[in-house]
């Protein structure tokens, strides 16, 4: 069985989401903001009855914000009981991983290489999967 | 009392349930240290709620039992088969005893002496062969039926209950909030469709039905902490006279609402430290007198909500632990070592009594002493996922600190708002709002701080906006904000400058995301009605960072008191009419103060409303005098049901009304005038207010009415008064209404059901078949049929 991935694009790179962690694609119309925060959070937003913390990936992974979050999509994930909606520049749609994850030498550049577990092949070309627990705890992980 | 005892039972039932398997595995190794900790703790609350109780006979057993586990622990003993036979026997007794005082029964008398003796070190196998030879004869009865008809018997008159996990309740809550917010949504796309009474009928109803379940969901799991302190005056009392003190209990914060499992896990360990309060830390009558304290002893129950956790203080003001004592026993136990002790800082001395088997009383008595009890205390509230915390000042007192989480809580709060967002603070921080803009503030600035002064108070005070960070301390408009006095659970008083103050409200606080948390700054979430996110803050952590926390304060907790008992007066809020007359308002009446632009206020002879976020109020006080020219200051008054606004000039103050009103029966509009700083205040009277000015009540489920359908004349006529009758106008003819208005002249036909029909006819004189009709133009006639019905309906 190969992995299931949701197919995105972050800070204009394809990447992708393991789908077992994707409880649902939501487009995010509003957005409260929690001054004091970090950057990579953008506020919180309402699913039904629940709070979302919206993480802004492209600031999570120490690139500039894509400003204009009129219909973005997020990808909601659940990281210890706490919901997320990963902002993503597009959703595209779900796949398998025609291999497993690997490494590249010489790296994907120092956000990226923090945040992905590895490249897989997949149909649409070589493409980056997301380590879901490094985009929420944001960029101050690698700064380090 | 019952509850308590249900309670009691099932809290022993389950303690034996746990305890059962432990005590196999004590019985295979009787020298299991563990194990022995954990049957000994058992005893020991059974005997510590008997005592509150009132079973003599089951005290007296655990009681033993404890004193022979206790002689094991501290080593004098060692614990042989033949002890843990008479101690498994003691517990089996207990178990028996439990299920007849379940089943309201009384226990054979006898037998409990045997078993005492069989604990007796020496004796033991004559004792215990004795024991249960003679278990056997003396209670046939209660070990039959025990075993011909088991569970039946025992729930007989016992309220029912069952006990559910947790999760599975969240779940429902969950559930149900989901669906109040689909609801809210569904209303809003009803309201834009326009009206559809087959439609909005059943979802009213829906509507009704939903905050009904919502109610029961959040009360299954919630409790006010007062259900916790009422038992305690009792305890307190009861403790007392038998050591011989006396003890005077002060509660605060019993409107914190505490997951009701929570509530459980806290009850035994209160009452621990209430016994330790009561036998170690208060001094009897004499010795107090002695040290200048007064006679009685003070134990105080504070309890705060902040954030995501709830904080209870329990404090006497007795001699305070004795460290020094605390440090030798350490030492002579073996659980430090000189060396240690030495090098341990105060603080950490204080915390020795959370070791187990330390304890600074010399003598056992039957209340507390055995050095069990802080240990237990301190694990039973670490496996609720909370913290204790102890400060003692020789003389003075000592204070315990629970810290406990709240995994799900509904807090009153006050929603503020800065920078166009609304955020939340816990109500019971708040302890006043004033304007900055009021002549009874003034502000200071000290290097960087800000200071205000207000009621002779000078206080730090903040900026949300700055605190937050969208707003810098510079460009800050103090005189054009709102100023929200905060008072911390530790004293520490702060203004707290908002943009706006909008509006009490209960929210349902949920956890936020820990990269959120590190800010310090929010202790939770919450959803807005609307369905948007909210923040709570978190005002000791902000209070922390900015160091308005001062960490050791000496309150001196006998003048607090004082404080207390003189507050007896009636808060009034002082405000200058239109006419510039000051007047006083009870302040339990004011809402909310709102300012309104003058063009919201629509007046027309006698008919005077207002318009405040989107809903019309009644106004008054406007006849006092000419409204201002561009903004109106109202206060919003509310009798709990209906709210009415009244149009002042300025609010002045907040105040105490502590003489006495004198009436003036010339003005019916005053309950009287009263002095208020020396100066004659008219009070306007509350009730004189709402009964004039009060709207009619909204009926959550209003009675349907049914109007004959196809008649212009009834839905453009007939429906306006019907409905301002209080009815629901219906048109459904499969719905059986609660009244049917039927005019004569449309035949009778098969007339659809309906509780109550009123017949109307259309000329004044009626006709042979038209007995018992009203003329369609007859409105009192009408009406009175209408209330006729509608009372008959209710009753």
């Amino acid at each position: 069985m190969n992995e299931l991935l949701l197919m995105c694009v972050i800070a204009g790179r394809r990447a992708a989401i393991p789908a077992v962690r994707v409880q649902s694609v939501i487009e995010i119309s509003e957005i409260t903001p929690i001054p004091g925060a970090p950057p990579f959070i953008r506020g919180l937003t309402a699913l039904r009855s629940q709070a979302l913390t919206v993480i802004d990936c492209s600031v999570a992974l120490g690139f500039d914000s894509r400003n204009d979050i009129s219909d973005q999509r997020a990808a909601v994930v659940d990281v210890d009981g706490h919901l997320y909606a990963l902002l993503v520049d597009e959703a595209l749609d779900v796949s398998e991983a025609r291999s497993d994850a690997f490494d590249v030498p010489g790296g994907f550049g120092p956000g990226w290489q923090t945040a992905a577990r590895g490249l897989v092949e997949t149909d649409g070309g070589p493409t980056l999967i997301v380590n879901v627990e490094a985009l929420v705890s944001g960029p101050v992980a690698h700064a380090a | 009392m019952d509850d308590l005892l249900a309670d009691f039972v099932a809290e022993t039932r389950e303690m034996l349930e746990a305890s059962g398997g432990e005590i196999v595995a004590w019985e295979a190794d009787p020298s299991d240290k563990a194990r022995l900790d954990t049957i000994f703790r058992f005893v020991h609350t059974v005997k510590g709620n008997c005592g509150f109780f009132d079973f003599p006979r089951l005290e007296k057993l655990s009681h033993a039992a404890e004193d022979a586990l206790a002689e094991c622990r501290a080593g004098r003993r060692e614990p042989d088969s033949a002890l843990v036979s008479a101690v498994l026997a003691i517990i089996d007794r207990i178990s028996e005893m439990t299920d007849a005082i379940e089943a309201g029964e009384d226990y054979a008398e006898g037998g409990d002496e045997a078993l005492i003796a069989a604990l007796e070190a020496g004796e033991r196998i004559e004792v215990v062969g004795e024991s249960s030879n003679d278990n056997a004869p003396v209670d046939p009865g209660a070990c039959d039926t025990e075993e011909a008809a088991p569970k039946p018997a025992r729930n007989t008159g016992v309220q029912r209950t069952i006990r559910l996990p947790t999760e599975l309740l969240d779940e429902v809550m969950k559930g149900v909030s989901d669906m109040v917010l689909a609801r809210n949504d569904l209303a809003r796309r009803l309201r834009e469709a326009g009206e559809q009474p087959t439609i909005d009928g059943p979802f009213d109803r829906l509507s009704t039905i939903l905050a009904d379940v919502r109610t029961s969901i959040t009360r299954m799991r919630m409790q006010r902490l007062e259900h916790l302190f009422t038992s305690l005056p009792r305890l307190v009392r009861d403790l007392s006279t038998e050591l011989g003190k006396q003890v005077m209990v002060d509660f605060e914060g019993g409107e914190v609402e505490l997951d009701r499992e929570m509530i459980e896990m806290v009850r035994d360990p209160l009452t621990h430290i209430i016994r330790n309060a009561i036998d170690h830390g208060l001094e009897g009558p004499g010795e107090r007198i002695k040290t200048g304290k007064r006679e009685i002893g003070l134990l105080k129950f504070s309890a705060r909500q902040a954030g995501n956790q709830i904080t209870l203080a329990i404090s006497d003001d007795g001699r305070g632990i004795n460290v020094q004592r605390l440090a030798e026993k350490a030492v002579a136990a073996g659980i430090y070592s000189e060396a240690e002790i030495t090098k341990m800082s105060d603080r950490r001395k204080q915390h020795l009594i959370f070791e187990p088997g330390l304890s600074t009383a010399d003598a056992v008595s039957s209340v507390s002493g055995r050095g069990v009890g802080m240990d237990v205390v301190r694990a039973n509230i670490e496996r609720v996922g909370g913290s204790i915390d102890v400060t003692t000042k020789s003389g003075e007192g000592t204070t315990f600190h629970l810290k406990l989480p709240l995994t799900l809580s509904i807090i009153a709060a006050l929603t503020v708002g800065s920078d166009g967002q609304r955020y939340a603070i816990p109500r019971s921080y708040v302890e006043e709002i004033a304007f900055g803009s009021s002549d009874n503030v003034d502000f200071a600035e000290a290097g960087e701080r800000r200071l205000v002064t207000f009621r002779g108070k000078r206080v730090p005070c903040l900026s949300l906006g700055e605190v937050l960070g969208t707003e810098a301390n510079e460009d800050v408009d103090w005189e054009d904000k709102t100023l929200v006095l905060i008072r911390l659970a530790t004293d520490d008083v702060f203004a707290f400058a908002v943009d706006r103050v909008f509006d009490h409200e209960d929210v349902v606080v949920k956890p936020i995301a820990p990269a959120i948390m590190e800010t310090g700054l929010y202790g939770g979430t919450t959803l807005l009605d609307d369905g948007k996110p909210m923040m709570l803050l978190d005002l000791p952590s902000i209070a922390q960072r900015r160091g308005l926390v001062n960490e050791l304060r000496s309150v001196s907790r006998v003048e607090e008191e004082q404080v207390v008992e003189d507050s007896k007066a009636h808060p009034v809020m002082l405000f200058n009419g239109l006419d510039g007359r000051r007047r006083a308002m009870r302040l339990e009446l004011v809402r909310r103060i709102d300012t309104v632009a003058r063009d919201a206020i629509d007046i027309e002879g006698s008919r005077a409303q207002v318009v405040i976020d989107g809903a019309i109020f009644a106004l008054i006080g406007h006849e006092h005098g000419a409204l201002p020219q561009d903004k109106c200051r109202l206060l919003r008054l509310s009798d709990g049901e209906c709210e009415i606004a009244y149009a002042v000039r300025e609010v002045v103050d907040a105040a105490d009304m502590a003489g006495e009103i004198v009436p003036s029966p010339a003005d019916p509009s005053i309950e009287g005038v009263t002095l208020i700083g020396g100066k004659p205040v008219p009070v306007i009277d509350g009730h004189a207010l709402f009964a004039g000015n009060r709207a009619p009540r909204r009926v959550d489920r209003p009675l349907s009415c049914r109007l004959p359908a196809g008649s212009d004349w009834a839905r453009t006529i007939l429906e306006p008064l019907v409905e301002a009758a209080g009815y629901r106008v219906t048109m459904d003819d499969s719905e059986e209404a609660d009244v049917a208005i039927q005019l004569s002249d449309a035949g009778t036909g098969a007339a659809p059901p309906a509780r109550n029909v009123i017949r109307l006819r259309g000329e004044p004189e009626a006709t042979a078949g038209e007995a018992g009709s009203i003329y369609r133009y007859d409105r009192e006639g009408l009406m009175a049929a209408l209330k006729q019905a509608r009372t008959g309906s209710e009753a």
